[in-house]
């Protein structure tokens, strides 16, 4: 792996800036509403989840999945769709820090839990060492599948700091990439794991 | 990971050196927006309704219960809605321009009667929401007259097959006229005359999906007269044309934005049904809407690579020389043409006499098209195995016949701009360690898991071509390239950038790209035929030039001002063909008690000319490699032969490569500057899928002694190979 310049790495402030604004337009755009049913038959539940560190309480449809909530109503777009069926961990996020994929899990499950998504993996405006270490290795190629692998892989790096690279394909197998960087997000994540989570 | 290693050529300042994309940080943080990630206020969501049948005629559709539920907006069917879509079919593989879709008699709509596959689309519904809609698919009423089907091509010619359209299954050509397409070099009787040995076989391939990982979604939004579509498209600039041909406004009026996009593999260039659909949706119903294609919709919905049969007869003289090749092909195309169902592959090998008849037929399958190297994965595969069992049975090393029986001219006769094929198989052979791995006799490793290699070579067009860039400078020095690309995954933004930083002799830092948007972005080739680093790249070159005479001429733009530097070049090449070249090298493990297929060692070896961005361009060769392990080894969109269903429409089914059949995959780049090209940046991204599927199987060959000549080779296959 070549050697990055220092002026290739990230300006976290205009990162964070560019996030700020992002969240702000999400909250604004007319979400809930937008997918209101026409029929009134459709059971709905009150919920109270917390969504990246902070807590939400929104009336969802039982019929919502988890990734429907997220994308929206609370506009949180990193999470994307790629199956709807549970086959290639696009969708991938972490419940009570343990990864799922969202497609596949109701949103009135989360009720009283955690979820933590790709938009939640920078700390405090910096970048989380898993984004950084993708950035690095070229992980992402069309990008789709990223913000599933990032989360599969902070999933892994939780319950196991330092994986093999068979650990890690093992870990992450259920999330696809059919631009097919298998290696290079491997090494991303080995090499994230060894410098340690900042 | 390995360095780049050679080389010959003089290292550049920006071009050259591994660069980490210019939007990498939108890319991992979610903030890059794809198609489906865009909404806007009061937008409607669309869903499509499928032809459950193979192939039916539709008696009558009945939208009233549909419509009737509250939150649906408007229904489209054939009935309603007569929109031609002309990159979906009938040209036979050609440009679809206004001449042929005057005379053409295979004329494909966005909604047809017939329905030709499982998956046609028969109606579309916008409601308030996705819910609304999906319900209201299950109450449109169609009355169906089913017809008979057919999903081979071989059995689709035979006489009494159903006719899936009124002039035969044998596609008609952009003439109308039902012909094979027919290669004939030299006088194949006298290369057979002339040869000591002939050998004949039989190879078939499988459908494989594109599956990209976004599935296809649109939205549309009418500013009176002014279209803006948010598509994932891999050429902005067709899809532009296309849509404003298809729905017969001026293209000015019509507004393509693709900023990112989740994949395509070839299956979103040109523009798609649902881009019309959804624009006609959004007209009808006088509000934004919003497509989603659920990812069975964009299986069976959304075209993949056309299955083929190939019949091989290869003459040699005793001493491997090559005297003559014969192939009789047929190419599954689905239920209509939407490319040109080719098999390639010889024009590889030095041969004087060629004679090659390849057949695009109908089928009632899923709709063919472009995949990473449309023709080549599965024609390199077929030839590539017959010469491998050829070399085999003259008792030669699959390498020295390769050395013996390469291209060396472009089909003997026009020199390529440079060569380096006989040092990518040379160097291959001797940093894979090949005499150590292959096995002299095949399937020879004692026990039930055994080992063996297997080698295949290519070379793939790195064409010239039209293109256009405008470089904007302003007293700040800060410079905007405008591009009309789109970034496919490849990462052709960073690209453009680095040659404009390269060119103008400034860091990367000081560009910035302008891409993705017809408004904003002149034209530029879609992202197809590998070509957008040749053809835009060359523009970006130009236009710096351009730019840098008038910074010449009037000194740096100072206050308000900006200096502008634009280039359409139209470079040809004149008497030389300009190639990518490459030869990949497997070694596989076999367990002959389970049929089981593991790759222990990949290399693959390429001159892509000079490499502008070594660490994106080692992605290109390490995906596209990996997606030909996958094609040899396991994918396949099956049909059940009774009802004509697919079987296995899902990334699950389909069996994609996983992280756990990933393995680790070796890349050198052999570099060159022919001249041509930005730097002499010549082709990679399709290059690397094209001779990974035959290097696997033929390496499945040295392990277990037995030719599989069925793709995928899955276990089931080995196991009876070995029985």
């Amino acid at each position: 792996m070549a050697k990055l310049k220092s002026k290739k790495k990230i300006s976290r402030r205009k990162f964070l800036q560019g996030t700020g604004a992002a969240l702000a337009v999400a909250t604004a755009a007319p979400g809930v509403g937008a997918q209101n049913t026409a029929t009134d038959a459709i059971p709905r539940t009150a919920i109270r989840v917390t969504v990246n560190g902070t807590q939400r309480r929104i009336e969802v449809e039982d019929r919502w999945t988890l990734v429907e909530l997220l994308r929206d109503h609370f506009g949180l777009t990193g999470t994307k769709i790629g199956c709807d069926r549970g086959e290639c961990g696009a969708c991938t996020v972490l419940l009570d820090g343990k990864p799922i994929y969202s497609c596949s899990n109701l949103a009135v499950w989360a009720d009283g839990r955690s979820v933590q998504t790709v938009e939640g993996l920078t700390q405090n405006g910096r970048l989380d060492a898993l984004q950084q270490s993708f950035i690095e290795h070229d992980g992402p190629q069309c990008g789709f599948c990223t913000s599933g692998q990032l989360m599969s892989a902070k999933g892994l790096l939780i319950r196991n700091p330092r994986p093999t690279a068979d650990e890690i394909r093992a870990g992450m197998t259920g999330n696809l990439c059919r631009c097919s960087n298998y290696n290079h997000y491997v090494e991303a994540v080995l090499a994230a794991a060894k410098g340690g989570s900042r | 990971m390995r360095q780049q290693q050679n080389t010959s050529i003089a290292p550049l300042k920006t071009v050259g050196h591994a660069t980490p994309r210019i939007d990498a940080i939108e890319r991992v943080t979610g903030k890059a927006t794809y198609t489906n990630d865009i909404r806007l206020p009061g937008m409607l969501y669309a869903r499509i309704l499928r032809s459950p049948h193979p192939h039916a005629r539709i008696r009558r559709i009945d939208v009233s219960k549909a419509l009737a539920l509250p939150g649906v907006k408007t229904i489209l069917t054939h009935e309603n809605c007569q929109v031609v879509w002309g990159a979906g079919g009938i040209s036979g593989g050609l440009q679809y321009n206004d001449d042929i879709k005057k005379i053409t008699k295979h004329r494909r709509y966005v909604f047809n009667n017939p329905v030709r596959f499982v998956g046609d689309p028969v109606a579309a519904v916008a409601a308030v929401n996705r819910h609304v809609a999906d319900e209201a698919l299950g109450l449109i009423q169609v009355d169906y007259e089913v017809l008979s089907f057919i999903l081979e091509p071989e059995e689709a010619l035979k006489p009494d097959a159903v006719k899936i359209w009124p002039e035969g299954n044998l596609s008609l050509n952009a003439q109308n006229q039902a012909q094979p397409m027919s290669t004939r070099r030299g006088n194949i009787e006298e290369g057979f005359r002339t040869s000591d040995l002939v050998f004949e076989d039989r190879y078939t391939t499988a459908f494989v999906h594109n599956a990209q990982m976004e599935p296809r979604s649109c939205v549309a939004n009418w500013d009176g007269d002014k279209l803006t579509l948010y598509t994932p498209t891999q050429g902005i600039s067709n899809c532009r044309s296309d849509t404003a041909r298809d729905l017969g406004i001026p293209p000015e009026k019509v507004q393509i934005i693709c900023q990112y996009m989740g994949g395509g593999f070839g299956n979103k260039n040109q523009n798609q049904d649902a881009d019309l659909i959804t624009a006609m949706l959004a007209k009808e119903a006088g509000a934004p809407v919003k497509l989603e294609f659920t990812r069975k919709d964009d299986f069976i919905g959304v075209h993949g690579r056309w299955p083929t049969v190939q019949y091989y007869k290869v003459g040699v003289s005793r001493d491997g020389v090559l005297k003559g090749i014969q192939l009789r092909g047929y190419s599954g195309m689905g239920g209509y043409r939407k490319n040109t169902g080719t098999i390639g592959g010889i024009d590889i090998y030095q041969c004087p006499h060629i004679d090659s008849v390849v057949y695009p037929v109908y089928t009632n399958k899923t709709v063919s098209g472009n995949f990473r190297g449309p023709e080549y994965p599965q024609g390199f595969y077929g030839i590539e195995s017959m010469m491998d069992d050829v070399a085999y049975k003259l008792k030669m090393d699959p390498v020295e016949f390769i050395l013996k029986n390469m291209t060396r001219k472009s089909r003997d006769e026009v020199p390529y701009t440079n060569y380096s094929l006989e040092e990518c198989i040379r160097r291959g052979a001797e940093t894979f360690e090949w005499k150590k791995r292959w096995r002299p006799q095949p399937g020879s490793d004692p026990g039930p898991v055994k080992r063996g290699a297997g080698v295949a070579f290519m070379a793939f067009r790195s064409a010239l071509g039209r293109s256009n860039a405008v470089i904007r400078l302003d007293a700040k020095g800060h410079y905007t390239v405008f591009v009309g690309v789109t970034d496919v995954g490849a990462g052709a933004k960073t690209t453009m950038a680095m040659i404009a930083a390269e060119a103008l002799g400034v860091p990367v830092s000081k560009i910035e790209v302008v891409w993705g948007d017809t408004d904003r972005c002149p034209y530029s080739v879609g992202e197809s035929g590998s070509r957008t680093t040749i053809q835009t790249g060359y523009a970006v070159v130009q236009a710096a030039e351009a730019l840098k005479r008038q910074i010449a001429e009037k000194g740096l733009p100072t206050g308000d001002n900006v200096l502008i530097g634009s280039a359409s070049p139209n470079p040809t090449l004149e008497g030389k063909v300009r190639a990518a070249f490459g030869a990949h090298f497997v070694e596989v493990q076999v367990d002959t008690e389970l049929g089981h297929v593991r790759v222990l060692k990949y290399l693959a070896v390429h001159d892509s000319g000079r490499i502008m961005n070594p660490l994106t361009a080692r992605s290109q060769i390490k995906g596209g490699a990996t997606m030909g392990i996958g094609m040899a080894l396991h994918e396949n969109l099956l049909y059940d032969r009774r009802n004509g269903q697919p079987l296995t429409a899902g990334f699950y089914g389909a069996r994609l490569m996983t992280h756990r059949d990933a393995p680790e995959i070796e890349v050198i780049f052999i570099e060159s500057d022919d001249g041509y090209g930005p730097y002499g940046a010549k082709s990679i991204g399709e290059s690397s899928k094209v001779p990974a599927v035959a290097a696997v199987a033929n390496a499945v060959f040295n392990a277990i002694g037995r030719r599989m000549k069925d793709l995928p080779i899955t276990r089931d296959k080995i196991l009876g190979a070995l029985a």
